[in-house]
């Protein structure tokens, strides 16, 4: 026994008696609850045990010592040796019981008597050294009493089958126990390892990179700081910012981020509704991305405001910006962008295109298509 | 002369304070500042400030749960959410709770300068996602029809002033627009919130539920 501490595979529940549902003193019922299973069942078992001269009775007593009451402190040390010698007399009769030889029963007391021992150093109050010596007498003068009273070829009369069986689950079940919660501990923790890792490499493509560029060139990694900021939103808000594929909300997200990454500005997209992208609403967001690219270019702001108002009587896109403006009337008729990529695409889908701009005053393009 | 304004702010993060502080106006003193709901709650019924700027997320609960706390005993602290989130049920949540409004981070110091005066007044403060929001909230018949009707509908004017608010005018640009008094637009904007409060229209007592607030 030289294991410095003997760790029990899970932590132990909390045994006392119990207040509520008690039949005698509450210890089935206690037992039950700290192991959550019927206290009747406890109760059958203390009876059943009660056959093997009495086990049960006194592994009953002994219990009713040593437990304390609902949530009250530990009782007396006296009461707790007591309720303990009353366990271990009550442990050896049932063991007898089962049919095993008093050699056997006395081995399992002197090695189980050690293994707590050395074990339980600390608690008892002894030095680590002395409970090791202690431990490894008693558990060697156990083997001792069972081997040098079983003989050669009586060695198996004395072990019936069934006490064979019951000290094989003794000694397999915890260990299995371990293994199964090892095997969960460890799945557990490839989990958290590859959700970290994911995390890293996103954090590493975006946030990383962004603080290395502003170091260097911080026009471009605004641009990408911002690029970036949209798509970990995306990533953590999924319901709030990724729109369904196909929807106008959809197509106008991507038509604001490229607009962003391509002019440096920042596009505030709102949108109440949405609507499933058909040939009119393609045309609509094409057009609402070049007054977005328009405002870009030519507004001198570092923000646009675009917003969406999907509903049963139609679609509205409303981009605008608060720059410089422009008379509308005074635009060159060959200025693509104005006539052609907005109002002409508007038209031809049976929509319209209104600007509303005044020098000085910003801009706002109106793009509606009615249901 | 614009008064003098008294404010905590509540955020977890030590450089967005900072930047807060900074982009501040002179009409806007901070108090105090806290980082979590538990240091939040005695330092604002202690410092009873104007107005508290609120993050939405804080490490130990969201900012609904200050102002569950503080709101019973300091009825004239009026909150200001502040935050990064765009999940409609973190802003509705925080709104349903008692904030007198929503902006995100991303605002300017003018703008934040402007909004504290106008929640200290006791108006509202939309930005366009949270009108966005309300729109969406709002929209078409209440098919629940259980609550108040008169709670549960927007009316065409608030509709408008809303949609306004979304494409990003503001009030003073909406009352001009609209040939209003810029007070009729606040009114609008308050009556809006106080909708977005009381109202028992499914969407929003969807989000409220989701957030534990009923």
């Amino acid at each position: 026994m030289s294991e410095r501490s003997l760790r029990l595979p899970v932590a132990l529940p909390r045994f006392e008696r119990a207040e509520r549902g008690r039949l005698v003193a509450g210890i089935g019922a206690g037992i039950g609850e700290a192991l959550a299973v019927d206290p009747t069942l406890v109760r059958l078992a203390f009876g059943f045990l009660s056959f093997a001269s009495g086990a049960g009775i006194v592994a009953y007593l002994g219990l009713w010592a040593l437990l304390p009451a609902p949530a009250a402190p530990q009782p007396s040390t006296t009461r707790r040796i007591v309720g303990a010698v009353l366990l271990v007399w009550a442990a050896i009769l049932a063991l007898r019981g089962l049919g095993l030889s008093d050699p056997f029963v006395w081995m399992l007391a002197l090695v189980g008597a050690g293994l707590v021992i050395g074990a339980g150093a600390a608690r008892f109050g002894l030095s680590e050294r002395l409970a090791q010596i202690a431990a490894i007498i008693l558990i060697v003068s156990g083997v001792f009493v069972f081997v040098g009273d079983n003989s050669g070829d009586n060695f198996l009369r004395v072990l019936p089958p069934g006490a064979v069986a019951v000290a094989l689950l003794l000694i397999v079940a915890p260990w299995g126990w371990r293994l199964a919660r090892e095997r969960n501990e460890e799945r557990a923790a490839r989990i958290r390892d590859e959700e970290r890792m994911e995390m890293a490499a996103r954090v590493h493509d975006s946030v990383l990179q962004t603080l290395t560029l502003i170091q260097k060139d911080p026009e471009s990694a605004r641009r990408l700081a911002r690029r970036q900021e949209r798509e970990l939103r995306a990533w953590l808000y999924p319901d709030a910012e990724a729109a369904a594929e196909g929807t106008l909300a959809a197509a106008l997200e991507s038509a604001a981020a490229e607009v962003e990454e391509l002019h440096g500005v920042r596009v505030e997209l709102v949108r109440s509704g949405d609507a499933v992208l058909d040939e009119r609403l393609s045309a609509l967001a094409l057009a609402a991305r070049e007054a977005m690219a328009n405002a870009a270019r030519h507004a001198g702001v570092d923000e646009v405001s675009v917003f969406v108002d999907a509903g049963d009587a139609g679609v509205s896109v409303y981009v605008r910006d608060r720059g410089s403006g422009f008379d509308p009337e005074a635009v060159a008729a060959d200025r693509q962008g104005l006539a052609e990529s907005i109002r002409g695409r508007m038209e031809r889908v049976g929509g319209t295109a209104r600007i509303v701009s005044a020098p000085g005053e910003g801009t706002e393009v109106v793009l509606e298509v009615s249901a | 002369m614009t008064p003098l304004r008294r404010v905590v702010l509540i955020d977890d993060h030590d450089l967005f304070r900072a930047g807060v502080r900074a982009g501040l106006g002179p009409t806007v003193e901070i108090v105090g500042e806290a980082g979590t709901v538990a240091d939040a709650v005695p330092l604002i019924k202690q410092l009873d400030p104007d107005v508290v700027l609120l993050d939405v997320h804080l490490p130990d609960g969201g900012g609904h749960a200050v102002i569950v706390e503080v709101a019973p005993e300091r009825p004239g602290v009026k909150f200001l959410a502040l935050s990064v989130s765009d999940a409609a049920e973190d802003v509705i949540g925080v709104i349903r709770a008692g904030a007198r409004g929503y902006v995100t981070k991303a605002i300017s110091g003018d703008e934040l300068t402007e909004a504290v005066h106008r929640v200290a007044d006791g108006d509202a403060v939309f930005s366009p996602r949270l009108a966005g929001f309300v729109l969406d909230a709002f929209r078409g018949e209440d098919v629940s029809g259980t609550g108040d009707p008169e709670l549960d509908q927007l009316t065409a004017r608030e509709r408008e002033v809303l949609q306004l608010i979304a494409r990003g005018y503001r009030y003073k640009e909406i009352a001009s627009r609209l040939y209003l008094s810029p007070r009729t637009v606040e009114s609008h904007v308050s009556a809006v919130l106080r909708k977005l409060q009381l109202s028992n229209r499914n969407e929003l007592t969807r989000w409220a539920a989701e957030r534990r607030l009923i």
